[in-house]
């Protein structure tokens, strides 16, 4: 056992053991909680780079380790972990944020009543979030699929007393839960159609074509189903911008770098079924495509700082799945890129926003402002996110997006390209007008900001260098991430069908897509910055299109009117039928049990000569009943 | 040991006898020991059962623990050979590995169904040896192999339970308590014509020799008997157990049983008793008529989904908690017939980890609500809300019951979902589908009651209402964990199941396939 590989599964128990601790003893540890979270995630942490560094060795084989969980029947349902280039990637990525979070966390909920029940729900979202990362079979998935959601349904439902927070935590666990029911059919479908849970059997199984293509093609699609409703894809978005009313630092571990961008994980993950049908990637890539556009068309307008944010993930979310969609090498590279450096420069924009709430106490925009000098820290490291999340050359984000659209561009998917562009200047624009109206210009809010302690800040600024230096691990310079990411097994299934070459933005296009972002910027600074041009311009000749995007194009109305409601009626309906015309079987199965005792009673009549006859009679049925039975094969079966 | 073995069932079934005893020498007024014999007289089969449990022989999947005495004998009559010939009712009793996990399970809901009764006020005394009466029937009818044995000890739950929800209950008990005997006195009715039927055409009431003799091909007495009666066996035997379970539409009587009685009984009642029912369709129905379930499966089906569906709806617009949690059980019933429909042993094994799961988690809840309904005297939704406040451990465990009832994964209910699904997904994949749906509508409708009940802003009038107590917290973190511990290692409770599923399944399939 000389790799590190064996140990791998230490990873997640370290939080686990931190959860453990924590609701043993949560009440004498009151904020000392914090320190046992980060501790042990620290160490998960150390231990996910050491085996990211092996990973990353030439010639380092994919590990699996598998134990007997359940035998039914004849088959042995097992639960194990694998290590392989996507989910060790996935480790640094999870635990990295996770503990920058939780340290983060001891200063932004310092003196919060629930303080220790915090670290629990944090602790056990990171054991069941690695947990996802590193199963081998798709049964494993679904069991931390379903324990990453429910930790962001008690996250968000956080502040329990709030109506608001009950809500979104309400439709936060529904929302989701359509999304799993697809990937809960996908499972069961495959488990019959390949006998088995495993990622491995399962691709071998569509590698050596035993399963129809209209079998790949659903399951791949209910797969994504379950991919949509977690990384709040349309149309079932609509519960993650609610998931806001969760703690800050919720938002930016759950709802913004990990558990979201499962969804993501889990099409690249599951990715050789995915290219095994055109059907399956274009519904990834379209939904995704259309997803980033129309989500990023909704962060225009909105005016809480924490809403802008969860609307630019949505977007971003769609934009990983758009990259995947398209598939080939450059896709699949480009999608789980994106999904690293957006997990930093996300972080990094909700931890700063959490700052500045910290410190403003409002989530207004409009209620904001000229905070710039008063938290130097907060804004400068927002400012990166921003120039990060824009793509603005050299910071993380510009590389992945170059990849993102050089990806597209190189499949020639020039429908794609538009909506990918539109969408790089809709971001662009709706992060500078966040920043503008958060941190330029003259105060506006009631309250006298002051920087964040050092406890919330250093996290801020080594996310802020990671959403800096992390591009520069895949640059068409030298694509590191590339090469070694498909250097893996599903690497070998992209170029069995695709080919390995990896596309790159051509020059121009480079170019093109960087001064999309700057017009976007520029014209944020015009509107919100200099106030050159006066920013109700469009709400004020466009009313109705300002009031769609406002409004969120009324898809929650829409799903109240057409699903909830309805459903209500169904149930107020069912309920007379049930009180009525069911129960009223009862009471005539009542009148039919008196009107037998009745004729008992009748029978009952006191006068011997009734008596006798009767016990004749009953004489008379059981001689005849002897004499038939005596024969042989009884009463029913004599079939002579 | 051969000796502990060879009566271990009779001395398990008949145990509560002991407490019934003792409590028969103690003077009424002393409630305190009263409670306290009610609650010690449980721990004596619970002991037992766990021993049974340890004892059990996983790789065996004949009868074990096998008891057989001749009881009564009438003769009647000589056949023609000249042997006398006449009624033989033997005392039968053993266990495989589907009964046995559900005595168990028995044991345990009956010992924290002690404990909840903490709270019980009047007439102790009968209360507690009305209470250890129902146990022997409820044990007695795991443990019987014997049709006639089976329906004593299944009409022993009856009367008992007739007077615990009677007298007991809330407000309209009596009507409960009358609807409840009716409804399951029209079941055994049709059970009992169904049994003496069998008698008669099979000359036996040992429920292993008759399952052998329906399902062994070209068996001398059973060969002869035609297709046609034996659905109607079938059937009548699956319309008696399907009012227990409850099936729709014979589930009104249920309803009114859950929320008049008294929280404790109907832990029993949801915990144990309706899983009288399928343990019945199970063991008789499918067990006896292979062939003709089979047949039968689409229906199976139809019926569950109805179950799961209609429950789910209907749960969704409850007022009262109580009223939510009943069309629940009805709802997680349908996943248990969908098991049954499956025809295979991953459905099979689906449907007996939601029988046991189910109650542990109906226990769960069921008491919960007593213990709310204790401090606020209500359970309706409208009146409960902010209770995280003042009862952050109550609410907790309100919350982890429900996620455990939605099939929340590391808990009992997702596996024993999971697995009736998958199995289902094999034979009828688009039923499947369309039940799948109820996943969905059971995280909507518990969400629903329980967030409404324990979240939101706390009115005053709770803001000082007291947290569980020891007493409270025992039964709580028990079933809890018992719920867990399936959850994360279903193992301990599928391997007992795993023989006698195994001998099952292909008589099944190998005859309808």
């Amino acid at each position: 056992m000389d790799t590190l590989f064996a140990y791998a599964w230490l990873i997640p128990l370290f939080p686990l053991l931190a959860f453990i601790v924590i609701v043993s003893f949560g009440r004498q540890l009151k904020e000392g909680a914090a320190l046992v979270g980060i501790v042990l995630t620290g160490i998960s942490f150390g231990l996910a780079l050491l085996t990211f560094w092996e990973r990353f060795q030439d010639g380092a084989a994919n590990y699996k380790f598998n134990v007997n969980w359940l035998q039914v029947g004849d088959i042995v349902i097992s639960m194990g972990f694998e290590v392989n280039q996507l989910n060790a990637m996935m480790l640094v990525i999870v635990t990295l944020v996770s503990l920058l979070v939780q340290i983060y966390s001891k200063g932004y909920m310092h003196g919060d009543e629930r303080f220790p029940v915090f670290y629990q729900y944090l602790a056990l979202f990171t054991f069941s979030m690695l947990g996802l990362v590193l199963s081998p079979n798709l049964l494993q998935v679904y069991i931390f699929w379903e324990l990453v959601g429910v930790c962001s349904f008690l996250l968000v439902g956080y502040y329990y007393f709030k109506n608001e927070a009950k809500a979104a935590a309400k439709k936060a666990f529904i929302v989701t839960r359509i999304g799993d029911l697809g990937l809960f059919i996908a499972i069961c479908l495959l488990f019959w159609w390949t006998g088995s849970f495993e990622y491995t059997q399962i691709f071998d199984s569509v590698a050596l074509g035993k399963l129809d293509p209209w079998m790949i093609t659903l399951a791949a699609i209910l797969i994504f189903v379950g991919a949509v409703g977690k990384s709040g894809q349309f149309p079932l978005h609509t519960w993650l911008p609610d998931a806001m009313e969760g703690p800050t630092p919720v938002s930016a571990l759950i709802h913004a770098a990990t558990m979201v961008a499962a969804g993501v994980y889990l099409v690249a993950a599951t990715f050789p079924l995915f290219i095994a049908s055109d059907t399956a990637l274009n519904v990834v890539a379209y939904v995704g495509g259309f997803t980033a556009i129309f989500a990023a068309s909704i962060g225009l307008t909105q005016t809480d700082i924490k809403r802008v944010l969860a609307y630019s993930t949505v977007s971003q979310l769609g934009y990983m799945m758009m990259a995947l969609g398209v598939a080939g090498a450059a896709g699949y590279v480009a999608g789980s890129f994106h999904l690293m450096t957006h997990a930093f420069f996300k972080a990094l924009l909700f931890l700063g926003a959490g700052s500045v709430i910290h410190a403003v106490h409002t989530q207004n925009v409009f209620e904001m402002g000229g905070i710039w000098k008063k938290m130097p820290i907060t804004a400068l490291t927002f400012l990166i996110g921003c120039l990060a999340i824009a793509g603005i050359f050299p910071f993380a984000g510009f590389w992945s997006k170059e990849a993102i659209i050089g990806a597209v561009y190189g499949a020639h998917r020039f429908d794609l390209l538009i909506i990918a562009l539109v969408a790089a200047f809709f971001t662009a624009f709706y992060m500078f007008r966040l920043f503008f109206l958060t941190f330029a210009g003259k105060p506006r809010g009631k309250h006298v900001p002051h920087e964040s302690p050092a406890v919330m800040t250093g996290p801020l600024l080594i996310l802020a260098l990671l959403a800096i230096v992390a591009g520069f691990i895949n640059t068409p310079y030298g694509p590191y991430l590339s090469d070694w990411l498909l250097a893996s097994d599903t690497g070998t299934a992209i170029s069995q069908v695709f080919g390995d070459e990896v596309a790159h933005a051509a020059s121009w296009l480079q170019v093109v897509a960087l001064l999309i972002s700057i017009a976007g910027i520029v014209l944020a600074y015009l509107m919100y910055g200099k106030k050159k041009i006066p920013s109700d311009t469009i709400p004020e000749t466009l009313p109705w299109l300002y009031q769609l995007s406002y409004r969120k194009y009324y898809v929650d109305e829409l799903y109240h009117a057409v699903i909830v409601r309805p459903l209500g009626w169904i149930g107020v309906v069912l309920n007379g039928f049930d009180k009525y015309v069911i129960d009223g079987l009862v009471g005539l199965t009542a009148k039919i049990a008196t009107g037998i005792a009745a004729l008992h009673t009748k029978a009952q009549n006191g006068q011997i000569q009734s008596y006798g006859a009767m016990v004749l009679f009953g004489l008379l049925l059981l001689i005849i009943a002897i004499s038939l039975t005596a024969q042989g094969g009884g009463l029913f079966g004599s079939g002579q | 040991m051969d000796l502990v073995n060879s009566i271990l069932l009779s001395v398990l079934v008949f145990s509560p006898v002991l407490a019934i005893l003792v409590m028969a020498f103690i003077p009424q007024h002393q409630g305190g020991v009263i409670k306290k014999v009610g609650v010690l007289g449980t721990l004596l089969p619970l002991l037992l059962s766990l021993y049974l449990f340890a004892s059990f022989h996983y790789g065996s999947s004949n009868l074990q623990f096998v008891e057989k005495y001749d009881w009564i004998s009438i003769p009647i009559s000589f056949d023609q050979a000249g042997n006398p010939y006449g009624l033989e009712i033997n005392y039968e009793l053993g266990v495989d590995g589907v009964s046995m996990p559900l005595l168990v399970l028995t044991a345990i809901i009956a010992t924290l169904a002690a404990v909840a009764s903490w709270q019980i006020k009047k007439r102790l005394k009968e209360f507690f040896i009305l209470f250890h009466v129902l146990l022997i029937g409820m044990l007695g009818v795991f443990a019987a192999d014997n049709l006639f044995l089976f329906f004593i000890f299944f009409e022993m739950t009856l009367v008992p339970m007739f007077f615990l929800v009677g007298i007991w209950g809330y407000g309209e008990r009596e009507k409960a308590a009358n609807k409840f005997l009716l409804y399951n006195g029209i079941g055994s009715g049709i059970m009992l014509i169904a049994f003496i039927v069998l008698y008669l055409l099979l000359q036996t009431m040992n429920m292993e020799q008759i399952s052998n003799a329906l399902t062994t091909a070209g068996h001398p007495v059973a060969s002869a008997i035609t297709p046609e009666l034996r659905f109607g066996l079938f059937l009548a035997l699956f319309i008696a157990f399907a009012i227990k379970l409850p099936v729709f539409p014979f589930h009104t009587w249920m309803l009114k049983v859950h929320v008049q009685a008294p929280p404790s009984i109907v832990m029993i009642h949801s915990g144990i008793l309706l899983k009288m029912g399928a343990y019945g369709v199970l063991r008789m129905g499918i067990g006896f008529f292979p062939e003709q379930a089979y047949q039968f499966a689409t229906w199976l089906a139809v019926l569950g989904i109805i179950n799961i569906l209609y429950g789910a709806v209907l749960a969704y617009v409850q007022k009262d908690l109580k009223m939510v949690l009943a069309y629940s059980s009805i709802s997680h019933m349908g996943i248990v017939l969908l098991g049954f429909a499956a025809m295979n042993t991953i459905g099979f094994q689906g449907a007996m980890f939601q029988i046991v799961s189910h109650g542990f988690i109906s226990a769960l809840l069921f008491f919960l609500i007593g213990v709310i309904w204790d401090r606020t005297q209500t359970s309706m939704i409208d009146e409960l809300g902010g209770l995280a406040k003042s009862m952050p451990f109550v609410s907790g465990i309100l919350l982890a019951g429900g996620m455990a009832s939605l099939g929340l994964p590391g808990m009992s209910g997702f596996i024993s979902e999971f697995f009736a699904f998958l199995g289902l997904f094999g034979k009828l994949p688009v039923m499947a589908v369309v039940g799948a749906l109820g996943i969905v509508l059971t995280a909507v409708y518990l969400l629903r009651a329980i967030l409404r009940t324990t979240f939101g802003p706390t009115p005053d009038r709770f803001n000082r209402l007291a947290d569980a107590q020891p007493m409270e917290v025992i039964p709580m973190v028990v079933l809890l964990g018992f719920i867990i511990l399936i959850g994360v290692y279903p193992a301990i409770l599928g391997n007992p199941l795993q023989q006698t599923l195994k001998t099952i399944v292909p008589i099944v399939t190998g005859i309808g396939g």
